[in-house]
């Protein structure tokens, strides 16, 4: 058997947060001379925490699902076969690992590491070229932009490259506020250098001189990796660009809570210390940006996106994916499915493939996905065969997004789907334009009004006028973006709203206003487990356990206790 | 200056500096008080209003002292989905407070989030940054109590 | 720069570098509507009221901020950008709390900005408040003793009391200054209306026809003009010396003529006034009484009829009616009532439903009953026979409500067997009235048929109706309110020009019932006293004599009582944009239902209000205050539906605020404002 070389446990968010931690310790505690290292995220996430252990024959062995139990730590040690992983054979021959390729793979604040994995050899081949020559790459790459509305990227560096100030701002957008999103808290926890590296590619290319990166604050790790790297990069003169006099100012701006904030103009206010509301446009932050000073802002994977292009050629990256869009796509996959992650697949691949293949859910128990977040729509499964890209996606009035992937199943209900978003919208709204302000509320009152059962076919009337006229007026992106959620199910699950509206009824039994709860009696053994757990005594032991749904908040609380499932949700006795 | 938020001076006194400025006061004295607003318009030379303006667009910033143990409980798509709403209902139930709310002994405040970025593990919840998944009602309560018992 | 040239609405547009496509539209005269936009300050483009369309991108573009590219076309003015304009407007108006007009004012059938003449009253400058009722009110002597009070109805004070009594400031106002007030009346143009019918809706006509300069002939049948002011309402409400001094200032007026005696179809003919004015307005009333529909019914006496001969009569050696029963529970059945208790008689009302549902203003029935009416409710009449001794028996049966008819009361069942009789001298049947259309007229459920847009008569173009003879039997005031209506509709007609009703926008913080006293805005100090009560006559000489109820209030009673006045409407309502805007695009206030976001009003500054229920969020007095004063005293605070402006931690304007008014005077709506009114 092959010695052991070096072991690996992911320690991105994910795999803390599923104790990734305790692994760690348990093995650094054992493993005597064999280093272990922490690396990122390698996109698995259902099975967290992973550990590769890295043989000297050069091949690895991966151990998932693993905890700081004695057993554990030392069945990796020992190499056994206790809860060996082996990637799933269909989501491997579908995924295409091409940006993500060194996550979870590396220690991604080591920069040798990323070094000897080919790191860095894009910057060098791209400062070696003119930087109009960058720009054309980029824009023969066909790379549009992953932030969601896929603007070409090599089009917007030429408009930062023709203006003439000296001064010029790149802004790397890595507020991921899309409520259902992680690829690129994902990419800044495992691969900073990357994005990094992107980042002066285009600062090379466009004659910036001043990069922002702006990153949510509900992502420490990811910040703290980016720190590292960036004084590891200055530290090797990297910060210093060929042909250069002055190296670049590199600032982490940490962000302070506002989905709007991923809208260029609010991003640029936000960053010059003001309230994070948009502007109009034009003048475009390529004009006018942070501080007046020409602007552009990418998002975190497009920037990883970068250095890839350079490194296999604008060629063979526009090989990969539809006519339109080029590349791949990373989806954060959640929801409703058994192998929830990160996955990296070409453009082109259908829905159906994510949900059923790599997600590993089962087909018949999904009803839809919902795609691009508050801004995106729902797509029900009846579209699954899409292929997906930046127009099909929109014809189908979701958008591609930024890579939220939700997985709705069956027992899921559309309608209070819709609410939910809407009440994101509304809470997230800047309140500067009167229709995304007020109308957003609006709709998300009606929508309110129907889950509880006080809704009428007016409410749906209503929410049919003013939608479109919100998307037609409001002045930016989240305005202009948010009645997708409502339209969509309106547009596909229809049925649902009228069975709310009309009957009364929530199919999917997800609405508390809709549902009673009932304890079957042939199946209850009068433990009363639940007349203990209920919050508001509403279950009566005294009275053949019976729930008095007045009371009842539907917090489920019986539900999830009972040992013998007698305890459910049911229709609302008075529904029609 | 007030004497208290002297450290202000860490950072360059520019406006683009003062959410920057917010965030270190919230991160010390974990909320950003009357006198902290009247001690940030000061050092950034920004009418007080304004300042009051930024800090209350940003959801990040609280205005009250929170708890000891600060509750995010999640609702991002995938968490709420999940049941997010169930797991805010159980965490109100069982300290008896409302969402922003902080309890009367101090120990807890509970706010909900976006997004915690932890999708595959939903329903998550944090307490002090670190992240809890895939709640259930039992394990939910197993982690209230022993924040409680640590007191 | 080279210019840029695009189109508007099809037209060739010009444009300079860095221009709006507002700034050239306005150049143009082509009107784009605006709230947010101020040439003082940055731009703010957060109202979208201002939304033009590019037509070739489909697109929505905020005019105000826009600038056009070469080539575009702009369109500004179709229905689909208007109903996005009106759109934005309705989603404002859904988050806006206020009153653009105060209660009363909204209540008053005429629409007297009755807040008005009201403060004028507290001011003490009665001459001032007869000048503004006179502007909807053309008889306040009269209106001012019989008005039934909408205005007091809805107003606010009712929430902690009783409400101001408001009449009493129109009554006063009238009594000291009818006689030597005299309006600008422009001067006449040629142009003659006739007039049939000299009560309240044909005087009130000939008031604001002679206003415009057009003079008019009011045909009369009774020997006196007034209508129903002279020969249904008792002299002991509205002395008909008092009357004819409000008549007189007709006369005084020159151009209205009044010819009495004249009745329609007997005097003259329509055809004949058809050919010599430039139009007719019927004002003839409605002087039927109603069937009881019972057997014997011919043994009663119609209401209006009887109080019409004792009219005629001058209230003079009339005879003792007797035992005297009054069918009926409106206000002509207690007329009949109070004027048979002067005449001698013992009167009992018979009602069918309760005191509750009856038509009549509660404080004639309280009067009524103070003068010795008795009253039978819950009682109908079923037959009238005559006794051998010519006296009358009312046969009557007992009722109890039943379900809510269409009229929202509860509708009387009758209780079988509970039948009994009711002995009499006199039966007075009044139990309404109804309207004789004159021949050739069409007629409709309640009288005479008009077209709603226009009041003319159905069929008959230079024909116009005005007053009960086409609403119905209604009050004095409805009567003034319609024969003024029907004059603008005359007035447009000689200009050529299609009337319509001018729709006036108004949101309403609600009515008194759903608020509290809190939920109100208070500019000053208002007073505590109780409602001011008037000092009847004796009530010896109340049941013997036709004299009036009660004096005028002096001066000082009326000013005191009007400083009870909270003064509801907003102080921005004569140049908030958000209401001009509404009104101009039809803006519903209720268009769009759902919550308003909870927010103080705030009066701590000594001349400013700062009402944040009102504001658009657009912050103009932010950018003012900051841009322009260099104060920055103003933010917005917080974000989404949430957001509001604001002083710092709520406190108010500082004391450093120079009180410069520079926010309240590009504020667009009456979020900030002066405090004072006027």
């Amino acid at each position: 058997m092959a010695e052991m070389k070096r072991i690996k446990v992911g320690t991105a968010s994910c795999g803390i947060a599923a104790g990734a931690k305790a692994v760690l310790d348990g093995l650094r505690a054992k493993a005597g001379s064999v280093p272990v290292d922490e690396v990122g995220c390698m996109g698995h996430c259902y099975t967290e925490p992973m550990v590769e252990v890295e043989l000297n024959d050069g091949s690895s062995v991966f151990y998932a699902g693993v905890n700081g139990s004695d057993k554990d730590i030392d069945g990796i040690l020992s190499l056994s076969d206790n809860k060996r992983f082996t990637f799933p054979e269909k989501r491997s021959k579908l995924e295409k690992l091409l940006v993500t390729r060194l996550a979870g793979r590396i220690n991604p604040v080591s920069m040798d590491e990323y070094k000897a994995n080919g790191g860095f050899s894009a910057l060098a081949k791209a400062t070696s070229m003119s930087p109009e020559e960058v720009v054309n790459e980029v824009l023969a790459s066909g790379l549009r932009g992953r932030g969601g509305a896929g603007f070409p990227t090599g089009r917007k560096w030429s408009f930062l490259a023709a203006k003439k100030e000296a001064d010029k701002v790149l802004i790397c957008n890595a507020d991921e506020g899309d409520p259902g999103a992680f690829m690129d808290r994902s990419m800044m926890e495992s691969v900073p250098y990357q994005v990094l590296e992107g980042m002066l590619i285009g600062a090379y290319a466009t004659g910036a001189t001043r990069l922002f990166i702006y990153c949510r604050a509900e992502y420490p790790l990811a910040i703290k990796h980016l720190n590292i790297a960036i004084a590891e990069m200055k530290k090797a003169g990297l910060n210093l660009l060929p042909g250069r006099t002055t190296p670049l100012e590199i600032t982490i701006k940490e962000g302070a809570g506002a989905f709007v904030c991923g809208e260029e103009t609010a991003m640029i206010h936000s960053l010059e210390g003001k309230r994070g509301t948009p502007r109009f446009r034009p003048p475009f932050p390529t004009d006018s940006g942070w501080n007046g000073l020409p602007t552009a802002i990418n998002n975190v994977e497009t920037y990883a996106n970068i250095p890839v292009i350079f490194q296999i050629g604008a060629a063979e990256y526009s090989s990969i994916g539809t006519e339109k869009s080029k590349g791949t796509k990373i989806f954060a996959l959640a929801g409703d499915v058994k192998t929830p992650g990160l996955v990296e697949v070409p453009m082109g691949i259908t829905l159906g493939e994510i949900v059923y293949d790599i997600g590993g859910a089962e087909p018949g128990t999904v009803k839809a996905v919902q795609t691009g977040g508050p801004s995106g729509g729902c797509i029900p499964a009846s579209e699954f065969g899409v292929k997906i890209d930046y127009d099909s996606l929109g014809a189908l009035g979701a958008i591609m997004g930024s890579g939220g992937l939700i997985v709705i199943g069956n027992n899921r209900c559309m309608v209070e789907t819709a609410r939910y978003f809407l009440n994101f919208t509304r809470s997230e709204s800047c309140g500067k334009c009167t229709f995304c302000r007020v109308g957003t509320t609006r709709m998300y009152e009606a929508l309110e009004r129907i889950t509880t059962g006080k809704g009428s076919m007016a409410d749906i009337e209503f929410l049919e006028d003013i939608a479109p006229k919100i998307k037609k007026g409001a002045l930016c992106g989240l305005g202009q973006t948010a009645p997708n959620p409502a339209l969509s199910t309106l547009r596909y699950f229809r049925n649902e709203y009228l069975a709310h509206v009309q009957d009364h009824v929530c199919e999917a039994l997800a609405c508390p206003a809709l549902v009673d709860v009932a304890i079957d009696p042939s199946k209850c053994i009068q433990c009363k487990l639940c007349v203990k757990t209920c919050p508001v005594g509403a279950i009566d032991p005294v009275n053949n356990f019976s729930v008095d749904n007045s009371k009842c908040t539907k917090c489920n609380s019986c539900i999830e206790v009972c040992p013998k499932k007698a305890v459910s949700r049911v229709r609302k006795q008075s529904a029609k | 200056m007030n004497e208290a938020f002297s450290y202000l001076s860490e950072m360059e006194a520019e406006k683009g500096n003062l959410i920057k400025g917010l965030q270190l006061i919230q991160t010390r004295e974990g909320y950003v008080s009357d006198d902290a607003i009247r001690a940030v318009a000061a050092y950034f030379g920004t009418p007080e209003a304004e300042v009051e303006g930024v800090l209350t667009f940003y959801a990040q910033f609280k205005r009250v002292k929170p708890g000891k143990y600060k509750i995010s409980v999640c609702d991002g798509t995938a968490c709420h989905i999940k049941g997010a709403t169930q797991i805010r209902a159980w965490v109100q139930a069982e300290l008896g407070i409302g969402d922003g709310q902080t309890t009367e002994d101090g120990l807890f405040s509970l706010q909900t989030v976006a997004c915690l970025g932890c999708c595959s593990l939903a329903p998550v919840m944090s307490i002090n940054g670190t992240v809890y998944g895939k709640l259930d009602r039992k394990s939910l309560s197993r982690i209230l109590n022993e924040y409680k018992a640590k007191g | 720069m080279p210019e840029i040239l695009f189109k508007i609405d099809g037209r060739e547009a010009v444009a300079q570098p860095g221009e709006t496509i507002l700034t050239v539209a306005s150049r143009m005269g082509i009107e784009i509507p605006t709230l947010c936009f101020n040439q003082k300050i940055s731009k703010t483009t957060s109202c979208f009221v201002c939304v033009v369309k590019d037509i070739k991108t489909g697109k929505f573009l905020p005019s105000c901020s826009a600038c056009p590219a070469p080539g575009q076309e702009i369109d500004a003015s179709s229905d689909e950008v208007k109903d996005m304009r009106r759109t934005a407007l309705s989603l404002l108006v859904s988050e806006h709390t206020g009153d653009c007009e105060a209660p009363c004012t909204l209540a008053c059938p005429a629409h007297a900005t009755v807040e008005e003449y009201v403060r004028a009253g507290r001011q003490g400058d009665f001459r001032k408040a007869l000048e503004i009722i006179k502007k909807r009110i053309p008889l306040p002597m009269s209106i001012g003793r019989v008005c039934p009070r909408f205005c007091e109805r809805d107003c606010r004070r009712n929430i902690d009391g009783r409400p101001v009594s408001i009449n009493d400031v129109k009554r006063l106002s009238a009594d000291m200054y009818y006689d030597d007030y005299m309006e600008d009346c422009k001067p006449l143009n040629g142009k003659k209306v006739a007039i049939v019918g000299a009560g309240p809706a044909g005087l009130s006509a000939a008031y604001y026809l002679r206003l415009e300069g057009v003079s008019s002939v009011l045909f009369e049948q009774m020997p006196e003009a007034g209508g129903m002011l002279r020969y249904g309402i008792p002299e002991f409400r509205l002395p008909k010396d008092t009357l004819r001094r409000e008549l007189a200032h007709f006369g005084k007026m020159g151009g209205i003529e009044i010819r009495c005696n004249q009745t329609l179809g007997k005097d003259f003919t329509a055809e004949q006034l058809e050919k010599d004015f430039d139009a007719v307005i019927l004002a003839v009333g409605s002087w039927a009484s109603s069937s009881m529909r019972i057997p014997g019914e011919e043994l009663a006496q119609g209401g209006i009829q009887w109080l019409g001969a004792i009219a005629s009569a001058n209230w003079q050696n009339c005879k003792n009616p007797g035992r005297t029963i009054v069918v009926g529970g409106g206000n002509t059945a207690i007329d009949c009532a109070r004027t048979a208790i002067r005449l001698g008689g013992d009167v009992t009302i018979v009602y069918r439903r309760t005191r509750n549902e009856m038509p009549a203003q509660a404080i004639e029935v309280e009067e009524a009953m103070e003068e010795g009416v008795k009253f039978e409710f819950l009682t109908a009449p079923a037959a009238l026979e005559k006794n051998d001794d010519g006296s009358l028996s009312l046969s009557c049966a007992r009722m109890e409500l039943g379900e809510p008819d269409a009229s929202g009361r509860r509708s009387p069942v009758l209780i079988p067997g509970s039948e009994f009789k009711l002995a009499a001298d006199t039966v007075i049947s009044a139990i309404g009235q109804r309207t004789v259309v004159p021949a050739g007229f069409e007629a409709s459920k309640r009288g005479i048929a008009v077209n709603a847009d226009d009041f003319t008569c159905t069929g008959r173009k230079v024909f116009y109706a005005a007053g009960d003879c086409v609403s119905g039997p209604a009050t004095v005031v409805e009567a003034v309110a319609a024969g003024r209506k029907a004059v603008l509709s005359i007035l447009d007609a000689f200009q050529g020009i299609a009337h319509k009703e001018p729709y006036e926008f108004n949101i309403s913080r609600g009515h008194w019932r759903s608020l509290a006293k809190e939920d109100l805005v208070y500019l000053r100090k208002i007073s505590d006293a109780k409602r001011i009560e008037p000092e009847y006559i004796p009530m010896e000489e109340r049941k013997t004599t036709f004299h009036e109820l009660y004096p005028t209030f002096t001066q000082e009673q009326v000013s005191a009582e009007a400083d009870r006045c909270i003064e509801c409407s907003c102080t921005g309502k004569h140049d908030c944009l958000l209401r001009k805007h509404s009104q101009k695009y039809g803006v519903s206030s209720d268009a769009y239902k759902g919550s308003k976001p909870i927010s103080a009003v705030d009066v701590r500054h000594k001349y400013i209000i700062h009402d944040k229920q009102k504001c658009i969020r657009c912050g103009t007095c932010v950018k003012v205050c900051g841009e322009v004063i260099n104060k920055s005293l103003l933010a917005l605070m917080k974000r989404g539906f949430h957001t509001m402006c604001d002083t710092a931690f709520g406190q108010g304007f500082p004391d450093y605020c120079v009180d410069c008014g520079a926010c309240v005077k590009e504020c667009p709506t009456g979020a900030l404002d002066w405090k004072k009114k006027d």
